[in-house]
């Protein structure tokens, strides 16, 4: 009823405009929308193919996510020859994101996709907010236990599987070992140590090169995070903020203040200038972060054979492991065909065609964009063990594989990107403004308390 | 008699004319607009998130909540900041290139007039891609003013408050001071020319002329470039989000951006509390609109 | 001989102004040039800004053609189709109001215009919910209605049309009323030829709009094959890696024409916005 008055007074208002507009309305009356307002669900159809082999998927960067997806095309095509996928290329993550939120809102899910990638720190909360928009794939045909557990529990919600795992997001440390050696250093020299014997070597090499040892992104800084990931600690407790009270986060937050103050650490403004300026615009002899930033890294292509990577140093000078950022595939509460597309997904991303003995999925998600997986019997493959000549030769997707299975699972919050916000600000207030370190950690607290409304 | 009963249908068909003329945006600005923000100031009453929002316990939570919210008192700082900085920098060098452009001797005008003008043909996102370029570290405004010996190490422009304050505003300038020199233009040549002869023989200078002559002259068009930019400045969104991503820590956060960030940006979606806000921003601009009409009241 | 003279030293007592708005337009235009040179250069030499130009034209071209599932052109189709639709119906509907609020003015009318410019302030972020929910009831997602309908009815364009509306005589009104013309041939045989100057300032400013408008697209335009123009350009500006050089051609392309629609209308836009400040 309310509906169908909407609707009306829609057309009402346009139809006033239109018929007194003649010869100029023309232009607007080739568009079929005037169907589209009669038929309901009729926007739908933009977004999914009425072929029952086509499935829609949305997804975000072109260098990176969207290769990952048409090998996965190519691959299934095995399988089902006349298997479509129609990809649907969105700006960034958040896209994605708040077109959930505003179907939620609009409450008519058939406005979304099949499938969407979604960023593994947001899943959680959009399962609890929304619940109605997505389809579990538990009964999917696929080897969970291949997959990485650590990866698979930002999918796993209340013990019931909604996602197909794409990138690993383990984080790599990648040295420049030309600059390394002028100091008189070997990548394994700063392979096992703790920060503050890195934050000795880092000030000798900008001494002598005038290039940090490490940069950031200020803006969105995930340093604390896998610093703290890597000594198996959180921000967050019993889903409470843990920040004052946590003497490792307190530790890893003096050990980011100094080596930013030694100019050890370069502190870029927002991502752009991360990646431009201080990665590409050769500012930097080493870069932390998730393996996605590898093909960053690689863009200079005079720098090549001159990197290398290993694992991050510790608190306590063991070898660091974490992982950062990263994504998976959903099936969406529109889709229609959720027994094709968990068919797809457990083939492809979920390593059915990997276990096949022929990954073509994975490698070629890995050599066309970078993209390195979480799945166990897709790493045996040639792709993964070959050197890489930009890393020295180094086995370096095979390394991260390796990487993968040691990250510790951590308690993680839906409040995880406020937690990082609250933290960077807090950095930047120690460094520019002079804030103690102790009260700029309670304000973060206090602020990502707010956030969260406890 | 009969003459009269139909002057009066005449009437009463021009009188329905004139409705039926206003009623086509009437209803659409009340679909669009009226009907919108009703809905928002109804969820601004709301707490929680997705399928679980429900009518706040007390129901002005959402209201309270944003005077204990420091990151929302910052972004309105930064906004009013923006708003007495830049607005009157930007409308008095319309004004002063209008008054320029507005001279009879001049050649070139319109060559003039095209280049100052298209900055606001360009693209948001074109333009806060080479703002942001320009001013990076190793961006060229370094290199320049590196050469020209002003500064002998890379400022960060964008890493800085103060400094990333000043490229916002810079930015805002530059893109939009063309557009209000426009309407400026516009207004003065409104003004007759003989205006200025009488003032002149009469011998006032320049400046007087200026001040007691055009500036009333131009007061409406003064009031609406005034109320167009106080509305433009304190929604401002783009500038805060593409060039500065409102950092470093939230020193240069708008406050739409803010708002952007609680409903989308971070994921946390608290559209109840983001509708709050934002209901809030309506009832400044309309304030504030409201006194620039009274301020220059002397129109109709 | 003395006029001569005199003309001579009014060009040189103008020497100022003249350096003073060559700086302004060099500072307005450079951004510009900029853009234009980071076009032809490859994504690395833009990063570190370069400000000559490149050799890499022809490579961005094919890279931007490729970009987004090759949709570069029927993004720039789209660009095209919405903005032009848009421009269209603000301009009718918008002159017509503005042509009712001032002709037919009354004191009901005129509180109405008061109410209507309150519309102004609501600011984009607050409604955007509420907005996308009714287009998405309304089954409107993904048309050009869902792009152009908010913007149709602007209290702003309205309030243009009524201040130029002021320069067209009453008395022509009545005198066609006696010839009895009815009201609606008024408007379109009287009123909308004389206003050419208003309706093409109108225009200028509604299809600037409508071509750079981003949010608002972004959220009801989810279909690639939708998507327009400032859309494009943010699917490939964004990304764990940016090319540089293809952006900034993808940008060049975004701001052609709205160039173009400026350079045509220049002299109309001038005279348009002179009446609606009077």
């Amino acid at each position: 009823m309310k509906k169908q008055l909407l609707s009306l007074m829609l057309a009402g208002s346009m139809a006033a405009s239109m018929v007194a507009c003649g010869s100029a309305g023309s232009a607007g009356s080739t568009d079929n929308s005037g169907d589209a307002a009669a038929e309901d669900g009729a926007a739908a159809a933009d977004v999914q193919s009425d072929d029952e082999n086509t499935l829609t998927v949305y997804a975000w960067d072109e260098n990176f996510n969207i290769p990952a997806l048409q090998a996965a095309e190519k691959d299934f095509q095995d399988v089902n020859p006349d298997f479509k996928l129609d990809i649907i290329t969105q700006s960034q993550s958040s896209d994605v994101e708040q077109a959930v939120t505003l179907a939620g809102q609009a409450g008519d899910y058939s406005t979304l996709p099949d499938i969407v990638l979604f960023q593994d720190h947001y899943i959680q909360q959009y399962v609890t907010n929304f619940p109605d928009a997505w389809q579990s794939v538990d009964d999917a045909d696929c080897d969970w236990d291949g997959l990485g557990a650590e990866k698979l529990s930002y999918s796993t919600i209340d013990g019931v599987h909604y996602g197909f795992p794409v990138d690993a997001g383990t984080a790599i440390f990648a040295y420049r070992t030309d600059l390394l050696e002028e100091c008189g250093y070997t990548i394994d020299d700063v392979t096992g140590i703790t920060w503050d014997e890195f934050d000795k070597i880092g000030k000798e090499v900008y001494e002598k090169t005038g290039k940090y040892l490490l940069c950031m992104d200020g803006d969105g800084n995930d340093l604390f995070y896998m610093m703290l990931q890597a000594e198996g600690a959180s921000q967050f407790k019993d889903g409470e903020p843990y920040f004052t009270e946590n003497q490792q986060l307190v530790d890893v937050f003096n050990v980011i203040v100094k080596l930013a103050q030694d100019n050890v650490l370069y502190l870029a403004n927002d991502w752009s200038d991360y990646t431009d300026q201080a990665i590409q615009g050769d500012m930097v002899a080493g870069v932390y972060n998730g393996n996605w930033i590898i093909p960053t890294i690689e863009q200079v292509a005079d720098n090549s054979g001159k990197w290398e990577i290993t694992t991050a140093p510790t608190l306590t000078g063991k070898e660091g492991y974490a992982s950062n950022g990263g994504s998976s595939l959903y099936i969406t509460a529109n889709c229609k065909k959720a027994d094709l597309a968990k068919q797809f997904l457990a083939y492809t991303f979920g390593g059915g065609s990997a276990a096949d003995g022929q990954s073509t999925t994975y490698d070629e998600a890995l050599t066309n964009g970078g993209v390195i997986g979480t799945c166990a019997a897709a790493a045996e493959s040639d792709v993964y063990q070959q050197g890489v000549a930009y890393f020295n030769d180094q086995p370096i997707y095979a390394k991260i594989v390796e990487y993968t299975q040691n990250v510790p699972t951590v308690e993680q919050s839906d409040y995880h990107y406020s937690a990082r916000t609250q933290l960077a600000t807090a950095l930047q207030s120690v460094l520019t403004d002079g804030v103690d370190v102790d009260t700029a950690i309670a304000n973060a607290e206090q602020q990502l308390r707010f956030d969260m409304g406890l | 008699m009969e003459k009269k009963r139909r002057g009066m249908t005449l009437a009463n068909k021009q009188l329905a004319a004139g409705w039926l003329f206003l009623t086509p945006a009437t209803i659409l600005i009340f679909i669009m607009s009226f009907y919108p923000i009703f809905q928002a100031f109804i969820t601004s009453l709301k707490t929680g998130k997705g399928v679980n929002i429900a009518f706040a316990n007390p129901l002005n939570y959402n209201y309270s909540r944003m005077l204990q919210d420091s990151i929302f008192m910052t972004s309105m700082k930064n906004t009013f900041f923006y708003l007495i900085i830049q607005v009157p920098i930007m409308l008095v060098l319309a004004i002063l290139l209008a008054q320029l452009l507005n001279n009879k001797d001049l050649k070139f005008k319109g060559l003039f007039r095209t280049c100052i003008f298209l900055p606001c043909a360009t693209s948001l996102v074109s333009y806060s891609l080479i703002f942001k370029s320009m001013f990076a570290t190793q961006g060229l405004i370094n290199s320049v003013l590196m050469n020209l010996g002003i500064i002998h190490e890379n400022i960060n422009w964008l890493g800085t408050p103060a400094t990333a304050k000043a490229v916002i505003i810079i930015a805002l300038i530059w893109r939009w001071t063309g557009y209000n020199m426009v309407f400026y233009l516009a207004g003065l040549q409104n003004i007759e020319y003989s205006v200025y002869e009488a003032a002149k023989i009469d011998g006032a200078s320049g400046w007087k002329t200026f001040w007691y002559i055009t500036c009333p002259l131009l007061k409406p068009t003064i009031v609406m470039t005034a109320i167009m930019s106080i509305n433009g400045t304190l929604q401002l969104f783009d500038e805060s989000m593409n060039l500065t991503s409102g950092g470093p820590a939230n020193s240069t956060i708008t406050m739409s951006h803010y708002i952007y960030n609680q409903a989308f940006g971070q994921g946390v979606g608290q559209l109840g509390y983001t509708s709050a806000m934002s209901f809030i921003v309506f009832i400044l601009v309309g304030i504030l609109a409201f006194i620039s009409l009274k301020v220059g009241d002397s129109r109709d | 001989m003395t006029k001569k003279k005199n003309k001579s030293m009014i060009q040189r007592r103008l020497i100022p102004t003249y350096i003073f708005l060559t700086i302004c337009s060099l500072i307005s235009v450079f951004p510009l040039y900029w853009m234009i040179a980071a076009a032809t250069n490859e994504s690395i030499a833009v990063a570190r800004g370069s400000i000559t130009f490149g050799n890499q034209l022809a490579v961005n071209f094919e890279h931007l053609q490729n970009a987004v599932q090759g949709t570069l052109w029927s993004s720039m189709g789209n660009s095209f189709l919405y903005s032009i639709v848009q421009t269209i119906f603000t301009l009718f509907v918008c002159s017509l109001a503005g042509y009712g609020f001032e002709l037919y003015h009354d004191k009901g009318k005129d509180k109405l215009f008061g109410i209507i410019l309150l519309a102004m302030m609501v600011p984009a972020v607050a409604t955007m919910v509420p907005l996308y929910a009714l287009i998405s009831k309304a089954g409107l997602l993904n048309s050009v209605w869902a792009f152009i309908l908010p913007g149709i009815a602007t209290p702003f364009m309205i309030m243009m049309f009524r201040q130029n509306s002021r320069n067209f005589p009453p008395d022509i009104m009545e005198a066609a009323r006696i010839d009895g013309l009815p009201e609606w041939r008024i408007f379109f045989k009287m009123y909308v030829p004389v206003q050419k100057s208003i309706y093409a300032a109108a225009a200028v400013i509604t299809f600037m709009n409508a071509w750079n408008a981003y949010m608002w697209p972004k959220v009801v335009m989810s279909d690639n094959r939708a998507q327009t123009m400032p859309m494009f350009i943010a699917n490939i500006s964004s990304g764990y890696t940016v090319d540089y050089g293809m952006t900034m051609l993808g940008v060049l392309f975004c701001s052609i024409p709205t160039m173009i629609v400026f350079f045509v209308l220049q002299k109309q836009f001038a005279e348009g916005i002179t009446g609606s400040v009077k």
